[in-house]
């Protein structure tokens, strides 16, 4: 882009008005043009100096405390991840992991992607770190709301995960042929029968998920006893808002734990897998909070999926 | 002091660029303090921006936070060469509405409208607490607005308040796009000029 075109575009690129591609060029330019560099600078001044007439309004007080809030605390996450990455005790050091690749992000603090392994899914740094806060007043809210949701526990409990492993032995089968693609779905198959087999037996205690406050069921959580294994899944989960992410929480008496956050899939199905070790009566809820991206140190955002244990 | 005390306090300090500037390196420092710092100093300004092209507190809201958060994560991208920190944060602030808005029309297929925003915003000099200075710059502004022709303006007004491309604009005014983009230019060219004066007698 020559110096006219990219003066032309200035006005639009200080607008933000211009393609993505015109406002790349126009910035190239002025980083190294003295004449469109300032020209831009004071355009963009401008923007902002028009944005200032915008009638004064207010943000709610309280609110506006709970975004600064949430602020520094993300921010002082941030810092002491970046600082001093603490190692966590040997019995949560298997963390959360997903299973499908459906978007599940680690909590703050975790710098590392967490990879998909079924058997030995990847460390991952929210049960690395678990984030337990102290037990407020409104738990008493929340075991309210969860009490009066049903527990199921079906001899379907498995069904989404057999199902799905059902419909990869088809595949598997269809396309067996194409070693590439089959031995993908066998690793795959693999993993979903790694998984059901873990999650069954008198060991496991299931939790049945609903949505807050319709109830409308849309998952399991399985906790093996014995293993220390948890599978958590939905469906049906839609997405959550723009910024937003799913955190899980296990809230215990004395604590809520973070155990990782995620985003379901576009059927909104999601599969996560940890290994953590909890008191095999501890347990009182599993509760699903939506959070600003990267999650929070303690549940901040409405709670829309709640399971009772 | 809770927040709200601590944002009408800053409000009727005299604050300089320089403040904002040291709260931003402190923020590359990793101090978080500084970030809640700027936070109570601009909170304000930019949710009243991001409010008024949202509609919706809630949004605004979320808008607010994404904000500071940016500002915080990019810290060190600032430079004081390019601008001030408010103009720095209005910025980004607004292009973080704008996606909003164009995701709306692109889910919702909402109207574009076109009233005349511009007309609609108040003259400044009605909040006690606000500097002396900004009010000056701001009716400058404000008056330059009003001063524009109105085809320029409504050129400007679907840029800054719908978020369209110089393209969109030429489809909703049927002008071409050339016509379109002189008009955004020259529109912005009178709007710089009292920025221009206004540098001129502060530095």
């Amino acid at each position: 882009m020559n110096h006219e075109e990219a003066f032309s575009e200035l006005a639009a690129v200080a607008l933000d008005s211009a393609s993505a591609e015109v406002a790349d060029a126009v910035r190239a330019h002025a980083s190294t043009c003295p004449e469109c560099g300032p020209e831009l600078a004071a355009m963009e001044e401008t923007v902002a100096a028009i944005g200032e007439l915008a009638p004064q309004a207010r943000i709610n007080p309280g609110r506006s405390a709970g975004i600064r809030s949430r602020l520094l605390v993300r921010a002082r996450n941030e810092r002491e991840s970046q600082s001093a990455p603490v190692p966590g005790p040997p019995d949560i050091a298997r963390g959360v992991a997903s299973l499908t690749g459906l978007g599940h992000k680690a909590t703050p603090g975790a710098q590392r992607p967490v990879a998909a392994d079924a058997r030995r899914p990847t460390p991952a740094t929210p049960l690395r770190h678990p984030v337990r806060t102290d037990v407020s007043p409104s738990r008493v809210n929340w075991y309210a709301i969860a009490a009066t949701l049903a527990f199921i526990i079906t001899g379907a409990q498995l069904w989404r995960v057999t199902q799905d492993r059902n419909e990869m032995r088809s595949q598997l089968a269809a396309v067996d042929t194409v070693q590439p693609k089959s031995d993908s779905m066998a690793q795959a198959l693999s993993e979903k029968e790694a998984m059901i087999e873990s999650m069954a037996g008198p060991d496991v205690k299931v939790v049945a998920l609903s949505t807050k406050p319709t109830a409308q069921p849309l998952g399991r959580m399985f906790w093996n006893r014995a293993t220390n294994d948890w599978m958590m899944v939905t469906y049906n989960l839609p997405a959550p808002k723009p910024g937003k992410t799913y955190q899980v929480w296990l809230v215990t008496d004395k604590a809520k734990i973070s155990a990782g956050t995620f985003r379901p899939d576009s059927q909104g199905r999601t599969v996560m897998h940890a290994n953590y070790a909890l008191a095999r009566d501890a347990l009182r809820a599993v509760a699903i909070t939506e959070e600003p991206d990267g999650g929070m140190p303690a549940p901040t955002g409405p709670m829309v999926v709640v399971g009772s244990a | 002091m809770n927040p709200s005390e601590r944002e009408l306090s800053y409000s009727s300090e005299t604050r300089s660029n320089a403040d904002d500037v040291a709260l931003i390196r402190r923020m590359c420092d990793a101090d978080e303090t500084a970030l809640g710092a700027l936070y109570d100093q601009w909170v304000r300004s930019l949710y009243s921006l991001v409010l008024h092209l949202l509609k919706d507190p809630d949004e605004a809201e979320d808008v607010v936070e994404e904000t500071f958060w940016q500002a915080w994560r990019k810290a060190s991208s600032y430079e004081p060469s390019k601008g001030a920190v408010s103009t720095w944060l209005l910025t980004i602030g607004r292009r973080k509405a704008l996606d909003r808005i164009r995701a709306r029309r692109r889910y919702k297929e909402d109207a574009i409208g076109r009233d005349q925003v511009f007309a609609n915003l108040p003259a400044p000099g009605l909040d006690p607490s606000e500097q002396t200075e900004g009010k000056e710059l701001k009716a400058h502004v404000h008056a330059a607005l009003q001063e524009l022709p109105s085809e320029q303006r409504e050129v400007l007004e679907l840029g800054y308040f719908k978020g369209l491309s110089q393209t969109e604009i030429a489809d909703v005014t049927g002008q071409p796009l050339g016509t379109v983009k002189t008009r955004m230019r020259l529109a912005m060219q009178k709007l710089r000029e009292p920025l221009s004066m206004h540098r001129r007698v502060t530095e």
